[in-house]
């Protein structure tokens, strides 16, 4: 499967990067292909282009907060969830995207 | 008598006539401040209060010993208040209540009265002025928020007002003020002649133990307080009042009570809080006097310290605390005493802690209760609940090891890994933030700016106020060089004074040295201002928009001019006083091979050289962009300014905004300037900075950026530098330790917490906590698998730092698996990292903790050199060794 994240939580120093690792490392482990957007305290990094956007079966937002430019994402499916729920089980999130 | 106001004008309201006192409330003056004319002989001193404090007890007694040298009658007028006091009566004169900036007259009358106000001037011109010494700052802090660990101690605590901060522990010991026994005081008195005599032989007893004392080695502060005490035992005002009623036939002791309570009634009226606290000192007197008279049956109860002890008192007089052994007064609780009360300022000279406005300690807390003065937090706790002590016992731990590494660094100078040094050292604009500049580590003043002597008023400053600030300054700096720049003022500075022209461009107008050709007196009453304070200290004298060797030439014959006139009026300047120019017009750049033979230092101002090397207005945002301190073509200029001083054999230094940023200072290092000098709270995450370069590497880095085409490429340069190894600062091996005890949360974070305090990355300790905190609130950072990742973002921190423990008994955190943490990495970014290279950090390190081989790395690493080790090798990160 091809899949675009975003991750973002409140103070962008830590969760946003350890939600995209295990993001990253999960999807490997299971075989997909992933691409994750950090929107952190260093702004918007490895961000998602529209083809990336295009190509992508679905859409993961780990975030507790707003994603900037939701706009992107419209008329994707999108499997929205806590930060905290990215870093604690992301296998379980990759189940939910796959029912 | 005291404080009468004035009635007529031929003055029959002597004050220091015994009967004046009771004309208070005699038909009012004229308008305050009228001038009344005078009769003849009289002698007359305007002068206006330039001292911070008011005429306190120092001047005041000073003042008074000069009135008491003539029989001339001499008062002091205070125009504000329309209060005349008898000059010879330092009670009066400190009840007068002249504080900064009111007008006062000093009139003189009698046979020697000319000669009197003769020596009154010169007191006025030249004593007066410097003869301040700072009193404690009256600011104080109110309680605020408390460490986590204490409010979760579930301990109950009283709030006080910080007047000396630190933290002491020790067994509650209350103490009462004066009580005197009923029976003394109804006591009939004797034949007035007898009485007359007791007052008599007290007062002389009493001010031989005063001086006796004073013979003693005592601190200038201890001896300026027994001065004052002495002098209120001698003061023509009390020891009248006292003699007056006595001849009304009261007993010495109820005439010695009268005048004490009613020179205490005078002071409580006064406006100043300073004032108000003067009362202690005159009960301190009044208690000596019966002492004398009456030995033990008026004994104060003497309080003999017999353990480590926490005083509580209602107040305390001077006599009182220094009757205490300073090494067992572990802490004051002051429930009434005033910032500057002789025994708070006493109190801080010797560091006790000190709380004030504490209500209701002694009623809540028994005599001999364990208690903690914990004066960095404003409040009085009871050191019973083992969370409590054990808080204290690592505070003061903290305490101690901060205090070891900032005594050890005040005067160490820095220097990069391979033995390149560079001054760091502080701008400021008063002569206030000099010591707190120090404290911070400054290795010097780099920029005294003096415009704020100049501003938003309508005369200019007098060589003496001048005088007093500048020299002030120098003894400040005790030794360290202070750079008092020239007033640098233009067309664009509302100065009235100078009746400057308008000017379409100030900035490219008569301002700096140009301007001191038409402003002469103005100009050469600064010089000998500077020079005079020269002789108090290391004064360099800095002369601003200089852009031709002919101004040097000028500026310096003018110096010499002051020179020659100060040793004439036997005023030695310091003879090595070094004169030197900012470097801020690109002309000068060109110049410095023929004006180095004139100076002997060079600052370079780098807002207005950047401004006018690169023709753009810095307030101008349209153009702003095209200025950079990182622009090739600066970089260029400032390496040949620097090349050309050091081939002449000249300091240069650096007192621009260029200076401030964390991320030129590679650059400056590889320019390699003898000084850079900055706003003080930058200067220990600078001076941190400086040790962890190598100035080849810089040099190197210079000889890029020297080479590159535009200010993105520099900065991608400076970036890729400071990434490679110039983020090392994040840790140093005091911020990790592998065998913590913490056993809470609340005391791992404090543990961090203190940890970036005790190192000079944080000052205030507090404020980080409560920013970890604030994040904590929003979920917990605990990421399972034992490790917790608390961060926040804050300037709180001096320099973005790392600090991780690891603790010996696993501490619950509310982990997202549910599992106690036993290895917290506190993340601690400064919200203003500018581009970033911390924050990579920061986000490699969250990355690699998703990552068990890591973990497990971290958690086994033997000692905090292999944890550090383990650290710097993921992130890239080369930590310096102890």
């Amino acid at each position: 499967m091809k899949i675009v994240a975003v991750t973002a939580c409140p103070t962008g120093i830590a969760h946003t990067y350890m939600a995209a690792e295990q993001l990253e490392k999960t999807a490997k482990a299971l075989g997909h292909q992933i691409k994750v957007e950090t929107q952190g305290a260093m702004g918007i990094e490895n961000a998602l282009t529209a083809a990336d956007i295009k190509e992508a079966d679905v859409v993961i937002f780990a975030v507790d907060i707003e994603v900037e430019h939701r706009e992107r994402f419209s008329a994707r499916r999108i499997v929205e969830v806590p930060v905290k729920e990215a870093i604690k089980n992301p296998h379980g999130v990759f189940e939910k995207i796959s029912s | 008598m005291g404080s009468s106001k004035r009635s007529a004008p031929d003055g029959d309201a002597r004050a220091g006539s015994s009967g004046a006192a009771d004309k208070r409330g005699a038909s009012p003056a004229g308008s305050p401040g009228e001038r009344a004319v005078s009769p003849s002989g009289a002698r007359d001193i305007e002068f206006r209060c330039t001292l911070p404090n008011g005429l306190h007890a120092r001047p005041a007694s000073l003042l008074s010993e000069i009135a008491a040298r003539f029989a001339a009658d001499v008062e002091l007028i205070n125009a504000r208040t329309g209060v005349a006091a008898n000059a010879k009566s330092v009670l009066e004169l400190v009840a007068n209540d002249v504080q900064l900036g009111d007008h006062c007259r000093i009139e003189s009358r009698g046979q020697d009265a000319g000669a009197a106000a003769a020596a009154l001037r010169t007191f006025v011109d030249q004593v007066l002025p410097a003869c301040d010494t700072a009193l404690p700052e009256t600011s104080t802090e109110s309680a605020r928020a408390l460490p986590r660990v204490l409010r979760d101690s579930g301990a109950t605590w009283h709030a006080g007002t910080v007047v000396c901060p630190g933290i002491g522990r020790g067994v509650l010991v209350s103490a009462d003020g004066l009580t005197l026994p009923a029976d003394l005081l109804e006591e009939a008195a004797l034949e007035r002649s007898a009485e007359e005599d007791r007052v008599r032989i007290a007062i002389t007893r009493v001010r031989e133990s005063l001086t006796a004392q004073l013979e003693g080695r005592r601190s200038p502060l201890e001896a300026d307080i027994l001065r004052a005490h002495l002098s209120i035992a001698g003061d023509v005002g009390l020891v009248e009042k006292i003699h007056s009623r006595v001849g009304a036939g009261a007993s010495a002791a109820n005439a010695i009570l009268d005048a004490v309570e009613f020179y205490a009634d005078r002071l409580l009226q006064s406006g100043s809080a300073y004032v108000r606290e003067r009362v202690a000192d005159v009960q301190d007197v009044g208690l000596q006097l019966l002492e004398a008279i009456y030995g033990d049956r008026v004994r104060s109860d003497e309080i003999t310290l017999s353990v480590r002890s926490v005083v509580a008192a209602e107040n305390l007089t001077p006599r009182q605390l220094l009757a205490f052994d300073k090494e067992l007064l572990a802490g004051l609780v002051l429930e009434h005493a005033g910032a500057t009360s002789h025994a708070v300022i006493l109190a801080r000279s010797f560091g006790i802690p000190t709380l004030t406005g504490v209500v209701g300690v002694r009623s809540a807390l028994d005599s001999g209760a364990d208690v903690v003065v914990d004066a960095n937090h404003g409040v009085v706790i009871p050191a019973t609940l083992p969370a409590v002590v054990r808080f204290y016992e690592r505070e003061e731990r903290a305490l101690r090891r901060r205090r070891e590494l900032l005594a050890s660094r005040a005067d160490r100078s820095v220097e990069t890994t391979d033995g390149q040094a560079l001054e760091v050292s502080a701008n400021v604009a008063t002569a206030q933030e000099i010591a707190p500049a120090f404290a911070a580590g400054a290795d010097g003043i780099g920029l005294f700016r003096t415009e704020m002597l100049f501003l938003e008023r309508e005369q200019a400053p007098t060589e003496e106020e001048q005088f007093a600030v500048y020299s002030e300054a120098a003894r400040t700096a005790g030794g360290k060089p202070v750079i008092i720049r020239t007033f640098d003022i233009g067309g664009d500075k509302p100065v009235p004074y100078l009746q400057l022209p308008e000017e379409d461009n100030p900035a490219l107008g008569l301002r700096g040295v140009r301007l001191y050709p038409s402003q002469l007196a103005v100009f050469m009453t600064q010089v000998r201002a500077i020079l005079r304070a020269s002789a108090h200290g290391r004064v360099w004298l800095m002369v601003p928009m200089v852009s031709a060797l002919e101004e040097v030439r000028w500026v310096k014959e003018r110096i010499a001019q002051v020179r020659a006139e100060l040793s004439q009026s036997g005023v030695a300047p310091d003879p090595n006083l070094r004169v030197g120019i900012m470097i801020e017009v690109p002309a000068l750049a060109e110049m410095i091979g023929q004006v180095a033979a004139e100076v002997d230092f060079f600052s370079i101002g780098t807002n207005d050289l950047a401004q006018y090397f690169f023709a753009v207005d810095r307030g101008d945002r349209r153009v702003a962009p095209l200025s950079s301190a990182r622009h090739p073509a600066f970089l260029r200029l400032l390496d040949r300014i620097v090349r050309d001083c050091r081939a002449q054999g000249k300091w240069i230094g650096m007192c621009g905004e260029m200076a401030r940023s964390p991320r030129n200072l590679p650059l400056l290092i590889g320019l390699g300037l003898d000084e850079i000098s900055t706003a003080a709270p930058e200067i220990p995450g600078l001076k941190s900075m400086v040790a962890s370069f190598s100035a080849s590497a810089c040099r190197d880095l210079l000889k890029r950026a020297l080479a590159c085409s535009s200010v993105a490429e520099v900065e991608s340069a400076v970036a890729a530098f400071r990434a490679r190894g110039g983020a090392r600062g994040l840790i140093e091996p005091g911020l990790a330790n592998v065998g913590s005890d913490s056993v809470t949360k609340a005391e791992a974070i404090r543990e961090i917490v203190n940890a970036f305090y005790v190192a000079g990355r944080a000052d205030d300790p507090l404020a980080i906590e409560e920013a970890v905190w604030a994040r904590e609130a929003v979920y917990s950072t605990g990421l399972g698998h034992g490790f917790a990742i608390p961060h926040c973002k804050t300037d709180a921190i001096t320099t973005s730092s790392i600090g991780v423990v690891r603790l010996a008994q696993p501490v619950e955190w509310g982990s997202l698996d549910g599992q106690p943490v036993r290895c917290v990495i506190l993340l601690c970014m400064r919200a203003t990292d500018e581009e970033g290279v911390h924050m990579r950090v920061f986000s490699t390190l969250a990355r690699r903790l998703m990552h068990a081989e890591f973990r497990d790395r971290l958690m086994s690493a033997p000692d905090c050199d292999r944890l550090l080790a383990e650290l710097g090798r993921e992130l890239g990160l080369e930590v310096n060794a102890g």
